[in-house]
């Protein structure tokens, strides 16, 4: 994919997928020691071992209508063409936590991308929580929705203006980091 | 345009699914990015890259490609033919570039989705 942040956008979508109510992203960019780590843990359904022995074959998915899954295949191979790798861990009923690694400045690491799209597409479109964490070498910016939630009672996220202010938020947070 | 007109002019060599050089080719499509390929190749096309792990067979299916043509003499991982004979998959190999390959391609008469017409 051109974007990193499409990898993380499947990765949350197979976590809601999973029934997650609980999403945590952790995006580490550690300058000096030239790695990037994307980390998604969510707390869905897990797989079985004999699920997860297969997640890194393209001809496995749980669904039925179509026969490959490519999302963990591309997103493992993004990770190996840049010296990185993705490691997948599962616990069925305890939920599923994706590690991707990747050399930093390799040619071939794309970009992190639209990350703040990624984030708003899956906070305003379901009741899950988002646990977000950007670490870029000493920086971060992070955040919950929990707290948000919390802060605005019984005001959705999905108001117009709490929308508003959401995208502003993590816009400006990750113009933060830059 | 069937596929066994395309691998002989450009003297392609043919790994897998040697069966299926019938199959008719409906156009190309070259890009090593597999996500650009799935959003963007038709069924029938013929798919140039220089990638050669499983997951470019997992791609040709999904899409019904008539085959995939491997270029820069990279040599396909054995799991790759593997999953490809067993999926039908036709894969050709070259030691030429993805643009010369192209090229050749094109002098043959095979043309990208954006220049095919709705009406064939």
């Amino acid at each position: 994919m051109r974007e990193l942040s499409l990898h993380i956008l499947d990765a949350m979508e197979n976590s809601l997928e999973a029934g997650a109510t609980l999403i945590e992203v952790i995006i580490e960019e550690d300058l000096a020691a030239d790695w990037l780590t994307i980390t998604v843990r969510d707390n869905g359904r897990g797989m079985s071992e004999a699920q997860l022995a297969r997640v890194f074959d393209s001809f496995f998915t749980t669904r039925s209508t179509r026969h490959v899954g490519l999302g963990i295949p591309l997103f493992n191979a993004a990770a190996e063409r840049c010296n990185g790798k993705l490691a997948v861990t599962s616990q069925p009923g305890k939920g599923t936590t994706l590690q991707a690694t990747f050399q930093h400045s390799h040619i071939d690491r794309a970009p992190l991308g639209d990350i703040e799209g990624t984030l708003l597409t899956i906070i305003l479109c379901g009741s899950c929580d988002v646990h977000y964490v950007h670490r870029v070498g000493g920086r971060e910016f992070a955040f919950h929705t929990a707290d948000m939630r919390a802060e605005l009672g019984e005001i959705p996220l999905t108001r117009p203006e709490v929308r508003h202010w959401l995208e502003e938020f993590i816009t400006e947070g990750e113009a933060g980091l830059r | 345009m069937k596929l066994k007109e395309i691998s002989r002019p450009l003297s392609l060599k043919v790994q897998t699914a040697a069966e299926k050089l019938d199959t008719e080719v409906t156009g190309g499509y070259a890009a090593d990015l597999l996500s650009c390929v799935m959003a963007k190749a038709q069924a029938g096309n013929v798919w140039v890259t220089l990638q050669g792990h499983p997951n470019i067979v997992a791609v040709a299916s999904l899409l019904n490609l008539a085959g995939v043509i491997i270029t820069e003499g990279m040599a396909p991982d054995p799991a790759t033919l593997e999953k490809a004979e067993e999926q039908g998959i036709p894969i050709l190999t070259t030691p030429l570039t993805t643009f010369t390959v192209v090229g050749k391609l094109f002098a043959l008469g095979v043309r990208g989705v954006d220049e095919i017409q709705p009406d064939g």
